[in-house]
């Protein structure tokens, strides 16, 4: 039950967490998190991190597509951006990670510029094709350029904080889990601001917005950047994840993944790129372990994982946006309204 | 959740002295054809040692998982795998997967790895010392060719076609070297884009090289049957070539027309080769009365591999790490098959550097011997 | 120079351009009378091979009975799509649309893989295998007999959109909705109609393909070159996917015999981003003016 919530000031009524109980979920949130090492088997780390890294690239694709109304099907492309500067920094030049980190994302950024410049000319469909062009493009240079090592891609060291390796997931994921935590609330404290609020304008109208003054490219140009920057620091993650990078690890999919992990999850909220992402990164993890409980019954049913896993994937796109348009976010918006006005709701 | 893992453990608590085979395997999926073969093949030997007592007495179990040729789920399923089982052995699905696991693989050193893989990249023992080959990497199966090529017609022009890939660009650079070395001429190199299906332009670029032989790299089927085709309506005399990937009898056999005189290189025997004594072929036989692929012989070897090593390692009364088992696999020498490799094979390296040629014979829709054995450093 | 090469490599180019030209047109068709941008084309260009494949080798059929059959599949599965998950989303956004179709693509390529398996399969061969030499030059002849079929196809195409009553109820509702309604016209039927029609087109066409190069579940990403096509020639130009069409196959030839293969899809990529830059609206393609 939720009354109402009394504020005095107006920096109470702006605040990002507005009461009490949230900042008490918040910290238990928070406090899980720290716990969840400590207590989960090395597969479950593992599984953390990569949700987190997802997270990651997820919040970044919506503050272009879900907030500024562009689609993008470069994200993984953006992605391998990141991770090709992440890796070459760390085999040949030897800086701190954290440094390498940053390099990725302003590295990323500027890429994402370059390539959205087109949003100059073209939007909507238009946009979504031209970044599909980004990322094939995108594509044959990483596979063709020595600097990134060609086809074979590149390998490179753990890395180190304090002369200590992060080698593994459940060192890593320190590293990991930080620093997605810092980029989500960026983006969530970013549509508090002048140009957070310059996105949605142009999202909702376009023509519209520069009336009320907003210069429209630098705007666009500007959420390019800021989603590459995520796209490129999540990728340079994902490149101390798994340690090697190859022009195949960022392939068309994993753009429509990324595009249907807040799709699912409910565009332009935060909360709906940690739910999507999240939700889609353990759908296929989910649909391994019934299909290991249907073996003995089914016996082939391991060769029929993949199919029906890409089947799962294209239903969930197509059923969410037929039937729940604003995604997981409203799903926990209507469970959330349920507990508020409960008793006198029936 | 809970339930679950208190049955694994007590799984586990059940046999403390067996030994398990983990795998990432590609049941779906662009290589589920290889896949389903390697599963079957691994899964047959381990019933022929565990029916006969395991080793020492020690049973081995396989746990596999499914990847969908995906290096992040192979990682995952590594993980998982490792996670919940005390492994000794790994199979893995891809050159992007070796690579990526080769250093927990170090840091674990308790189990030795092969795989689907031939990347010549891998051949380095002391970049990837824990991992091994069954049978010869890519630029060797060019080697194998070439030499073959090299003694057939002295001075023959090759062309290389394959495709804008990890897997297909990997033996082309040395294989270009190597065949200058062996006084043989490169016409052509030719590149596809990976999937793509119409290779008209790319066969009249072929055309204009007229190679005496041209080897198809870093495909499993299209376009070769395609570019055998059309180069035939053109009248073309060159001989077509394929590595390991490509040479499956069945896959083949799908090639229609264009499998009229196919050759490649094959470091195994066909299932339905009868020549000789081979002991092993007949249980295979025996248990599966119909055709298994060559995919499955190269499960089936790796595991008789894998086993050898423990088994050697167990022998010497060492503990059962990996630089033990890797050392004892490489005292593997002359070791005899039971006739899956025509000869005695040896494992100087990550690698077992031999093979043969075959020839596809449109009468009785099989691939025959066109060679005798070809051994790389002999 | 050596010209007959050129001469060579540009009939294989237009050959292959046909192939996209047709599914061009199948896209058109689509966008015309819907405004939905399908990027499941590839993927129906590819259930069309299996439906084929299916009743050739899985049901016995012979190759001349299939081929109807397999178009009138196409024809039922677009009509199916169109009434289940394109209606429902009228009014939605564009990119909304997009994601379903895409959605769709998955859905249609995880069937597929489960009904037939992922390994790449040929069809039976049944285009005539006879060399073509025009004067010195080769083609061969898959391509030519298929880039015939293409063309005649599309002939046919053209013709219904110009002088059938549906043609003409399409190219109406497409001009606008609201004036074709109030002639009687029954807009919803004319959406019907042009999804059976393109999804028609686009499962023959994946017949053709298929007989050329064998069909695989991945086979959809030739919808992403047909793509480049209809955004270069206009997205709701037909004649625009025809010239669109051809110069995409001779582009990707000619970057794939003078470049080297790994150039191709750089190459029409390439392409792409400029046209989109100084001509956003494609070759053919009507510039829309918004109004606030």
């Amino acid at each position: 039950m939720r009354i109402g919530t009394l504020k005095l000031s107006y920096a109470a009524d702006e605040a990002l967490f507005d009461t009490k109980v949230q900042w008490i979920c918040l910290a238990l949130l928070g406090l899980s998190l720290i716990l969840f090492p400590f207590v989960a088997g090395p597969y479950w780390i593992y599984m953390a991190c990569l949700v987190a890294i997802n997270v990651a690239s997820a919040t970044g694709l919506n503050i272009l597509t879900g907030y500024t109304g562009l689609v993008s099907l470069g994200q993984a492309a953006f992605m391998g951006v990141g991770a090709y500067t992440v890796a070459v920094l760390e085999t040949r030049v030897g800086t701190p990670f954290i440094i390498n980190l940053l390099a990725a994302g302003g590295m990323t950024a500027a890429v994402g510029v370059v390539f959205g410049i087109p949003s100059l000319r073209v939007k909507g469909l238009y946009l979504a094709i031209a970044t599909i062009a980004a990322s094939m493009i995108l594509h044959f240079v990483f596979s063709h350029w020595d600097l990134t090592g060609g086809t074979r891609g590149l390998s490179m060291p753990p890395a180190s904080l304090f002369g200590l390796a992060l080698d593994q997931p459940h060192k890593l994921y320190w590293l990991i889990i930080p620093v997605t935590a810092l980029m989500v609330l960026g983006a969530a404290n970013l549509f508090r601001t002048r140009i957070g609020r310059a996105f949605i304008a142009i999202r909702d109208r376009d023509i519209s917005a520069e009336v009320l003054g907003i210069p429209l490219l630098q705007t666009k140009l500007t959420s390019f950047a800021l989603s590459s920057f995520y796209a490129g620091v999540a990728g340079g993650m994902w490149a101390y994840f798994f340690r090697v990078v190859t022009p195949e690890s960022f392939p068309l999919i994993n753009s429509i993944f990324y595009l249907a992990a807040i799709i699912v999850g409910g565009m332009g909220t935060i909360l709906g790129g940690i739910l999507g992402a999240t939700f889609m990164t353990l759908v296929p993890e989910v649909l391994k372990l019934v299909v290991g409980w249907l073996t003995p019954w089914v016996p082939d049913a391991l060769s029929l994982l993949a199919p029906i896993r890409t089947i799962v994937f294209g239903a969930l796109i197509v059923g969410f946006l037929i039937f729940e348009p604003q995604g997981l976010a409203e799903i926990w918006q209507r469970i959330r309204r349920f507990f508020h006005l409960w008793p006198f709701r029936t | 959740m809970a339930g679950l893992a208190l049955g694994a453990v007590e799984a586990r608590a059940q046999a403390q002295d067996e030994i398990v085979l983990g795998g990432s395997i590609p049941l779906t999926g662009v290589f589920a054809f290889a896949g389903v073969g390697i599963h079957a093949g691994i899964q047959d030997y381990l019933k022929l040692v565990n029916d006969e007592g395991g080793i020492k007495g020690r049973k081995i179990r396989y746990v596999a998982e499914d990847t969908g040729y995906k290096v992040d789920a192979s990682v995952a399923a590594f993980n998982k795998i490792t996670s919940q089982n005390k492994v000794t052995l790994y199979y893995g699905d891809s050159t992007g997967f070796a690579k990526t696991i080769n250093p927990e693989l170090e840091r674990k050193g308790t189990m030795i790895m092969a795989g689907a893989s031939f990347a010549s990249e891998l051949n380095d023992p002391k970049k990837f010392p824990l991992q091994f080959l069954p049978g010869p990497d890519y630029t060797e199966m060019f080697g194998i060719l070439m030499r073959y090529i090299a003694k057939e017609k002295p001075g023959a022009s090759v062309a290389f076609v394959y495709s804008d890939t990890e897997f297909g660009r990997d033996p082309i650079a040395p294989s270009e070297k190597l065949a200058t070395e062996l006084g043989l001429k490169v016409a052509e190199k030719i590149v596809t884009p990976p999937g793509s299906v119409d290779v008209s332009t790319e066969v009249l670029k072929l055309r204009r090289a007229r190679p005496d032989y041209t080897i198809f790299h870093g495909y499993v089927l299209a376009p070769i049957p395609e570019f055998i085709q059309q180069a035939k309506q053109m009248g073309m005399q060159s001989r077509f070539m394929g590595t390991f990937w490509s040479m499956d009898n069945s896959m083949v056999q799908q090639m229609g027309e264009a499998a009229d005189g196919f050759m490649g290189v094959m470091p195994y025997r066909y299932y339905y080769d009868k020549e000789g004594t081979s002991p092993m072929l007949d249980k295979i036989r025996q248990m599966r009365p119909e055709y298994q692929s060559t995919a499955y012989m190269q499960g089936f070897l790796t595991a008789m591999l894998m086993t050898e090593a423990v088994k050697r390692t167990l022998d010497a009364g060492k503990e059962l790490t990996g630089t033990n088992m890797k050392a004892s696999l490489n005292t593997i020498k002359d070791f005899d098959t039971g006739g899956i490799v025509g000869v005695p094979v040896s494992i100087p390296g990550n690698s077992l550097p031999v093979g043969r040629i075959y020839r596809f014979d449109a009468k009785q829709k099989q691939m025959l011997p066109a060679s005798d054995w070809i051994q790389l450093g002999k | 120079m050596d010209w007959l090469y050129i001469f060579e490599v540009s009939l294989a180019g237009l050959g292959a351009g046909a192939l996209y030209a047709l599914t061009g047109v199948a896209f058109v068709l689509i966008y015309k009378a819907t405004r939905v941008v399908n990027l499941a084309i590839g993927e129906i260009l590819m259930l069309g091979g299996y439906v084929f494949f299916g009743l050739v080798a899985g049901a016995g059929l012979s190759v001349w009975a299939a081929i109807p059959l397999t178009i009138l599949a196409g024809a039922g599965l677009g009509a199916v799509v169109e009434r289940a998950l394109i209606r429902p989303m009228l009014g939605e956004s564009p990119i909304s649309v997009f994601m379903v179709t895409i959605g769709l693509g998955s859905i249609l390529a995880g069937l597929v893989e489960l009904g037939w398996g992922a390994d790449p399969l040929r069809l039976p061969e049944f285009i005539p295998n006879t060399p073509i030499f025009l004067g010195e030059a080769y083609v061969a002849p898959k391509v030519a007999y298929g880039a015939l079929v293409a063309a005649l196809l599309i002939a046919g195409a053209l013709a219904a959109l110009r002088f059938s009553r549906g043609g003409v109820a399409l190219r109406a509702t497409a001009r606008d909705q609201g004036a074709a309604y109030s002639m009687g016209i029954d807009v919803g039927r004319v959406f019907s109609l042009s999804w059976m029609a393109a999804c028609a087109t686009a499962a023959g066409a994946g017949v053709i393909v298929g007989a050329i190069g064998g069909i695989s579940p991945t086979m959809g990403i030739f919808g992403l070159s047909v793509l480049v096509v209809v955004i270069v020639g206009g997205l709701d130009s037909v004649a625009g996917a025809l010239v669109g069409g051809l110069l995409i196959g001779l582009v990707e030839a000619l970057a794939g015999s003078f470049l080297g293969g790994e150039y191709k899809l750089l190459a029409t990529f390439s392409l792409l981003i400029l046209i989109l830059m100084i001509r956003p609206y494609g070759i053919f393609g009507t510039h829309e003016i918004e109004r606030l």
